[in-house]
């Protein structure tokens, strides 16, 4: 697993992790992820997360559910979640798939998703601020 | 490097010069040895860049016998490589295995199913193959004889191998075919004609009946050929994303606009999953079709099969709860949808979209 392009990155900006998915995963893949995400949110004691899909040309039932157990496993675990990217394309096909995203909270960019979670944890966002 | 953690004071290392210095020498050296200039060029970067390297740790004075060595060294290991491809390299190409004891009886047997087949064509479908196959008369030749013409002929020969191959695989496993909807389905697959699979509904048949199942293998892929048909074997979840893609390029193919490129991938996502969450194996096959436009997946497998298609494919469509297969998710983005399922025999899902429908 360990060699070829990363599939994703999850790095840390303050309190918050920025995790990012660089290309398609299949559904090991997408549990690896979940795993390695919820390890780090325990590891570095982050407030908030931020999942970019824009890489994502498909979110499927298995990928929708996959981001709603991310997004309650990490609140349970003290830290709020927020996606970022979701394409056009994809919006649309989820609503058609019939998927309930009701529980995620979404933003349109990295930008909108850390004000958000400024707001929400309080947490301050890099060392700028 | 360990050497630039262990690199004493300035003075110790040698100079950039009088490495420069050994250049000549280890050419020589490499030269002496490697014929080829390129390579002999390689050879002697690789020396000076490792000489470089444990410079710091080698005595003064020692440098250019450390850079002989070194030189004879990775000329030597370069060696070592090419022996070692040399002496793999019948793998790569002897796939063949030694002969087997039992291949005269394999042979044997052979020779008696193709006896049989040929026994059980009609007369004049048996003489007009031989002329054309053994006495290698062509087919204009036996048309005139027959008082028809050269493309009849060629198709009649085309039905008369299409036969041929189904009886040789009946008598070589001296299978009786169980139903009479064997032999017209075998026939089908045989002569890869498409157009008569779907009308005696070949697939479906495939999942039913063990023996055209089982005697179908060496048929399938004939006739599939043509580029707009793509099969993606699925197994373990890396197939899901390789169908998914597979389906997506070759809707990109038929002109579908971006949405729907995505709606169909995720569809395939849907079905192929299932295929791998349930069954061992299977397929997807993935068609363009032409009048009216469109693309057509067809997800087989062998596997348990859906004891309640109207139950898979009915969910409460904002909670999706379901049987959580996906399945009306992707009816829902898919114009045609399809599920043939037989309990133990295994699950086919076509389903189709419409260009420029919405």
């Amino acid at each position: 697993m360990t060699s070829g392009p990363r599939l994703f990155s999850i790095l840390r900006q303050g309190a918050i992790l920025i995790a990012s998915i660089h290309t398609a995963l299949d559904d090991t893949q997408l549990e690896r992820f979940r795993a390695d995400l919820i390890d780090r949110i325990g590891h570095d004691r982050a407030k908030g997360v931020i999942i970019d899909v824009a890489a994502l040309d498909v979110i499927d039932s298995f990928a929708t559910r996959t981001l709603r157990g991310v997004a309650d496993m990490a609140r349970l675990r003290g830290a709020r979640t927020v996606i970022v990217g979701i394409q056009p394309d994809v919006a649309f096909v989820i609503v058609q798939l019939g998927m309930d995203t009701g529980s995620l909270v979404t933003a349109l960019d990295l930008e909108e998703g850390l004000a958000h979670l400024a707001a929400v944890t309080g947490a301050p966002i890099g060392p700028g601020r | 490097m360990a050497a630039a953690g262990r690199a004493g004071p300035a003075g110790d290392r040698p100079s950039p010069a009088e490495i420069t210095a050994l250049i000549p020498l280890v050419r020589r050296v490499v030269a002496a040895r490697v014929p080829d200039r390129a390579t002999a060029d390689d050879l002697v970067q690789e020396t000076l860049a490792r000489v470089l390297a444990a410079s710091a740790r080698v005595e003064p004075g020692m440098l250019e016998p450390y850079a002989i060595v070194t030189a004879r060294n990775v000329v030597a290991s370069l060696w070592r490589d090419q022996d070692r491809q040399r002496r793999h390299q019948h793998r790569v190409v002897d796939l063949r295995p030694p002969e087997a004891p039992d291949e005269d009886v394999l042979v044997q047997e052979d020779r008696e199913a193709v006896t049989a087949a040929l026994a059980r064509l009609t007369d004049r479908e048996r003489a007009t193959l031989l002329a054309h196959e053994v006495a290698g008369q062509d087919t204009r030749s036996l048309a005139a004889e027959l008082g028809s013409t050269a493309g009849a002929v060629a198709a009649q020969l085309n039905r008369t191998r299409a036969r041929l191959r189904v009886e040789y695989l009946l008598a070589l496993e001296n299978a009786e075919p169980p139903t009479d909807r064997c032999r017209p389905v075998l026939l089908a697959l045989s002569s890869g004609d498409r157009r008569r699979q779907r009308e005696v509904d070949a697939a479906r048949h495939l999942l039913e009946c063990d023996v055209c199942a089982r005697l179908s293998e060496p048929l399938m892929g004939r006739g599939r050929t043509r580029d707009a048909d793509v099969r993606v074997p699925v197994q373990s979840d890396a197939d899901v994303v390789a169908a998914r893609s597979a389906a997506r390029e070759v809707a990109a193919g038929v002109g579908f606009p971006p949405t729907d490129l995505t709606a169909i991938a995720t569809a395939v996502s849907e079905v192929t999953r299932n295929i791998v969450k349930f069954a061992d194996s299977g397929e997807v096959v993935i068609e363009a079709v032409e009048e009216p436009r469109g693309i057509r997946i067809v997800a087989r497998d062998v596997g348990p099969g859906i004891p309640d298609v109207d139950r898979a494919l009915d969910d409460g469509y904002s909670t999706y709860d379901g049987l959580g297969l996906g399945l009306p998710g992707a009816r829902r983005l898919m114009d045609e949808f399809a599920i043939v399922s037989e309990v133990g025999r295994g699950t086919t899902v076509t389903m189709t979209k419409w260009w420029g429908e919405r």
